[in-house]
């Protein structure tokens, strides 16, 4: 029996008076994301101060300590993310709070990441770009969360909408990424993180909490062990364990040998990691409807958006008789494309809001284009939509 | 040693070394394991709980898949960075860093100065042959000026680090140097900077043969020619480096200073609990 | 008397042993191997002290003095 030298409370859910008691808190977004991750079981935090995102950080300085986590700021960006992916091996689960430059900075790590299987969470709270931009609200990173690290790699991001859903869906994130064995982004705003707003916290029983498979628990020896085999989703032996697993970023066989390069082999390893994430993490559910059953036109939004969005669809509906339905992306990455296929059927125009110049549009695009006559962006730079903006824009050509 | 390595994975062999003959980081994988296996026997300190980070390079390359312990073979200059990650999660790791001089002071010397700023908990054994050798022979910090590399084809108009005295003033409490040519001196200091709380940095000034064409028998030689250990009265130390343990003091380790805030935090009501 | 063992799947040749060895105990062979390495050989192993030096200051962990 292995003796745990582990400090107390690391590892292991704390379900002390340390945690938000249940029943309605008033927090700003930045902070319910840190009581989210806390809730999930993350004892590690890693950070570096940017703006819009340092009050994420200062808050887990606070309370990470207060239930036996650890938080360090790191020199950098890219140190931060690698603090993740070494935490993550060596038990915990790990959490960092960042903003658009830094989640350039994050990208090598975050490749790495998806290749070795680390469970890990990354919030990027988007501003305005390229370059330094601007410290407002912007969308203009969901592309890169998909595509920003360097090879083929499928990756999980969600969109928070309010500062409900910062707390919920970070909880969701640990749980896709200890489920899947993967880094996990959500993709907030600006607007989202430094918003204050009521935030029910439930019973803590009633909150389901996922941690990866062990292969202790199912009977598999170190001689056996091979660290990306096994199942679907390979179980996971930390490090300390006595599974002498060799953590590896070069494409591998599933017992981690990475001499028998061959083209083969390099696809049958990206091959494998594509089917997990984009065919089934994609199987689940992540799509919000509205007003679908009649509906001649769509707005298909995501984040922060939907919540003007949301409004517009039911100022035009109400006062304009205009039968527009609404469907919210709650998961942007892996894209439902199949599943947004299966509930629109023949409409006449798909609206896009989005705080960028039309990025996410193009999937919607590819997974609409013969369940529609057009689809039209509206994009909204540096700043969130208002509900009348949005209308002025679906009624131009009505 | 052989018991410390994988020479065979259930998907086929791992064993020799992608190494060059004679190549010093082989040599340095020897003494550690040599410098491990006292420690298990001697200190009581379980097999399970060292564990091996690397970056990117040939140095890195012994940390792959061959180790029969728990490894790390990370993104190229971020090994400390990721061992800092471990020791979060789990304080109790005996942290081994192998690097290369690129992968430390060049792409990894942000991390590298604040490791041993922090004092965390490892050894690093930083294998310099003064170039980049996986990729081919290039300029690295540590190269000399004037010479010839395979992007300084007219010499290196540049300076280079005293990675020693780099380590020394960003903070760490152990610091040494050796070539690949002193075996038990190397083994001794490892086993001083697994047992010290803290950063314990070893240079190793190793040869590639490949790049530098000599034979390794030859560049053994030259190595152990060209240095001289300090405190030495017999020669003259002119124009030869020096090589020893130039600094070995007690700091408090950072892990500590954070056992202390957390005690702290969880007896302070913070009043965000009603 | 000590005798000399080389694994041939990890040797690579680079004579590190045969230098290193304060007896001198250790030459190199004479022909080369299948894969075109020098492996060492043993010159005079009545001299071999089993000091180690050979077995630690090998690179490829292919070297082992014993009976």
């Amino acid at each position: 029996m292995i003796k745990k030298k582990y400090p107390k409370a690391v590892n292991k859910v704390s379900w002390a008076s340390c945690l938000l008691k249940p029943g309605r808190h008033y927090l700003q977004g930045n902070e319910a994301c840190i009581e989210g991750a806390l809730v999930a079981g993350c004892r590690v935090y890693a950070g570096y101060p940017i703006t819009p995102a340092t009050e994420a950080m200062e808050a887990a300085s606070r309370r990470f300590p207060e239930v036996g986590g650890r938080f360090i700021q790191m020199e950098d960006e890219i140190g931060s993310a690698c603090v993740l992916i070494g935490a993550s091996w060596g038990g915990a689960k790990a959490l960092t709070v960042t903003s658009s430059p830094g989640f350039s900075l994050m990208q090598e790590a975050i490749s790495i990441a998806i290749i070795s299987e680390t469970p890990m969470v990354i919030i990027d709270i988007q501003r305005p770009g390229p370059g330094q931009g601007y410290i407002t609200a912007s969308q203009e990173d969901v592309m890169q969360a998909r595509w920003g690290h360097h090879g083929e790699g499928p990756i999980i991001a969600l969109a928070p909408s309010s500062v409900q859903e910062m707390f919920e869906v970070t909880i969701e994130a640990f749980n896709l990424s200890e489920r899947w064995r993967t880094p996990v982004l959500v993709m907030a705003e600006e607007t989202v993180a430094h918003m204050r707003e009521s935030v029910v916290i439930p019973p803590l029983e009633a909150i389901e909490i996922i941690n990866r498979k062990k292969p202790q628990d199912l009977g598999i020896s170190p001689e056996a062990y091979c660290p990306w085999g096994h199942a679907v989703v390979a179980p996971m032996a930390n490090w300390g364990e006595g599974y002498n697993v060799n953590f590896v970023g070069l494409v591998h066989l599933e017992d981690g040998n990475v001499t028998r390069y061959s083209p083969e082999m390099n696809r049958h390893c990206i091959e494998r990691l594509q089917k997990k994430i984009e065919v089934d993490a994609n199987s689940t559910g992540c799509l919000e409807t509205k007003f679908l059953e009649d509906c001649s036109h769509l707005m298909v939004c995501y984040g922060v958006v939907s919540r003007t969005a949301m409004e517009a669809v039911a100022e035009a509906r109400e006062s304009r008789g205009l039968k527009i339905g609404y469907i919210r992306l709650r998961r942007l990455w892996p894209f439902p494309e199949k599943q947004l296929r299966d509930i629109v059927c023949d409409v006449d125009t798909v609206f896009v809001p989005e705080m960028n110049l039309g990025m996410m549009k193009h999937p919607i695009t590819e997974a609409l284009r013969d369940r529609c006559r057009r689809i039209v962006s509206i994009p909204s730079i540096g700043v969130l939509h208002s509900p009348d903006y949005i209308l002025s824009e679906v009624y131009k050509d009505i | 040693m052989l018991k410390y390595l994988k020479a065979e994975g259930l998907m086929g062999s791992r064993l020799p070394t992608i190494l060059c003959p004679g190549c010093g980081g082989g040599q340095v994988l020897n003494y550690t394991l040599q410098a491990v296996d006292r420690l298990i026997a001697k200190d009581d300190i379980r097999k399970e709980d060292f564990l091996f980070i690397s970056g990117v390079g040939c140095s890195s390359r012994i940390t792959s898949h061959y180790l029969n312990f728990d490894s790390a073979w990370t993104i190229h200059g971020r090994a400390l960075a990721v061992a800092t990650g471990a020791l979060l999660a789990n304080p109790a790791f005996r942290v081994i860093v192998f690097t290369g001089d690129g992968d430390l002071a060049a792409i990894g010397g942000n991390h590298f100065i604040h490791a041993c700023r922090r004092n965390i908990n490892v050894t690093i054994l930083c294998m310099n042959n003064g170039l980049y050798g996986m990729t081919g022979g290039q300029l690295a910090p540590t190269t000399e000026k004037g010479v010839v590399t395979t992007t300084t084809p007219y010499g290196n108009p540049e300076k280079s680090f005293d990675l020693c005295k780099l380590s020394e003033t960003a903070g760490a409490p152990y610091v040494a140097r050796w070539t690949t040519a002193h075996p038990r001196q190397i083994v001794r200091s490892v086993m001083k900077g697994i047992r010290k709380k803290g950063t314990a940095f070893i240079e190793v000034l190793s040869q590639c043969p490949v790049h530098k064409k000599m034979s390794p028998v030859a560049m053994l030689k030259m190595l152990k020619e060209n240095t001289i250990p300090i405190g030495n009265q017999s020669q003259s130390g002119e124009g030869k480096i020096p090589v020893g343990e130039f600094l070995d003091i007690e700091m408090p380790e950072w892990n500590d200073s954070y056992e202390n805030i957390v005690k702290a935090a969880r007896k302070e009501d913070c009043g965000l609990h009603e | 008397m000590n005798r000399l063992w080389i694994d041939e799947r990890y040797c690579k040749g680079c004579l590190i042993c045969v230098d290193i060895c304060p007896e001198k105990a250790l030459k190199a062979s004479e022909g080369i191997n299948a894969k075109g390495f020098i492996l060492p050989a043993e010159a005079d192993m009545t001299r071999c002290k089993a000091c180690g030096l050979c077995e630690l200051m090998c690179p490829d962990f292919a070297i082992a003095i014993g009976e």
